[in-house]
């Protein structure tokens, strides 16, 4: 008896907690049952409910969340920008050029952002080139040397007189003659 | 969007439609829905680009067209400079970008003729088709065969054959 005021006490308390869920109110309070599931109510809104039994779609729906917020967190800065740029800067137009004017090397570009990336980060393609054919004077100067040394010491090996391949001949004092200086050795 | 190009440059030939009498009081369809088309569409787009433009008005930028000056040829060159060979060399590359772009000039106007011209276009675009052939045919005699990795010496190459062939023939 007393266990049994002590669970009465244990589901009114439990009821206190969730009074909105079903079986929760006084009237049925510990005589409840479980509730039927094959006898719901129909209402006509929707057709019956259906608990559909299909496998988990939580990771292919996390993937297409998370690909869309990757892409968008720099497309849309991106797409705002090119938009922008395009309709208050605007493409350049083709005019002849005036007389006794060099124009920059970025105003041989239309668009704006490529002029913006040749201003910037490029150098002209005057200078471009230049660095090439500077490139290749140092390697034709390099190339020239080498087959100079070549033929120097050919001539010197051939020839004999110049500060290349000069054997050091023996010290003479150092000889000792001591074997063959008396006939009868 | 930038501007269209030169009409003058390549114009097309007069139109020919004949003028339309009118011989009834009745509306011509044709008339109301190209006036319907007009105030739906074009009026709104116009209007629309009209203000883009207004915001760009004040500071339009422009661009000019490349001029390179002209060096010496390879076969000005002494042997071994390899500075004037490179810049032969560039020059080469200039001139064949300049001489696939006309191709494709010529190209595009025989196309241009004969979507006006319709099923009789051999017989109108006869000035068109022989401008192409010939254009084709001196470009597949300098650049034909000389593939992805073509250079100046090869053309020039390539030229000598075709002289050495030619003095060949003539003798």
């Amino acid at each position: 008896m007393v266990g049994m005021s002590v669970l009465r006490s244990a589901a009114a308390f439990a009821a206190r907690l969730s009074p909105l869920k079903s079986g929760n109110n006084a009237a049925n309070l510990l005589s409840r049952t479980v509730t039927r599931t094959d006898k719901v109510a129909v209402r006509w809104g929707h057709g019956k409910n259906m608990f559909i039994i299909k496998p988990s779609d939580f990771y292919d729906r996390r993937f297409l969340r998370l690909l869309t917020f990757y892409t968008l967190l720099t497309g849309i800065p991106m797409a705002v920008i090119i938009t922008g740029v395009n309709v208050f800067v605007g493409e350049a137009e083709l005019v002849e050029t005036p007389e006794d004017y060099e124009p920059e090397h970025w105003e041989y570009y239309k668009h704006p952002i490529t002029r913006w990336i040749a201003r910037t980060f490029y150098d002209s393609p005057v200078k471009d080139y230049e660095k090439m054919l500077a490139a290749i004077q140092i390697e034709k100067e390099k190339a020239d040397m080498r087959l100079n040394q070549l033929e120097a010491r050919r001539q010197m090996r051939q020839k004999g007189d110049g500060p290349w391949f000069q054997v050091d001949t023996l010290n003479k004092e150092l000889i000792d003659n001591s074997p063959k200086s008396t006939p009868d050795n | 969007m930038p501007a269209d190009h030169d009409k003058d440059a390549y114009p097309e030939p007069p139109r020919q439609t004949p003028v339309a009498e009118k011989q009834t009081a009745l509306p011509n369809p044709a008339v109301i829905l190209s006036q319907l088309f007009y105030y739906s569409v074009d009026v709104p787009v116009t209007t629309f680009r009209g203000v883009i433009d207004s915001f760009r008005d004040n500071n339009k930028p422009v661009y000019y067209h490349q001029k390179y000056r002209r060096v010496p040829d390879l076969t000005e060159c002494q042997e071994g400079e390899y500075t004037c060979y490179y810049e032969a060399e560039m020059q080469w590359r200039r001139d064949f970008k300049v001489d696939q772009e006309i191709v494709k000039v010529v190209q595009e106007r025989l196309r241009a003729c004969q979507q006006r011209e319709g099923n009789s276009y051999q017989q109108n675009c006869a000035k068109e088709m022989q401008q192409f052939s010939e254009t084709t045919k001196n470009y597949q005699l300098r650049y034909g065969d000389l593939g992805a990795y073509a250079s100046a010496r090869k053309c020039l190459m390539k030229q000598k054959e075709r002289m050495i062939a030619a003095q060949a023939q003539s003798a």
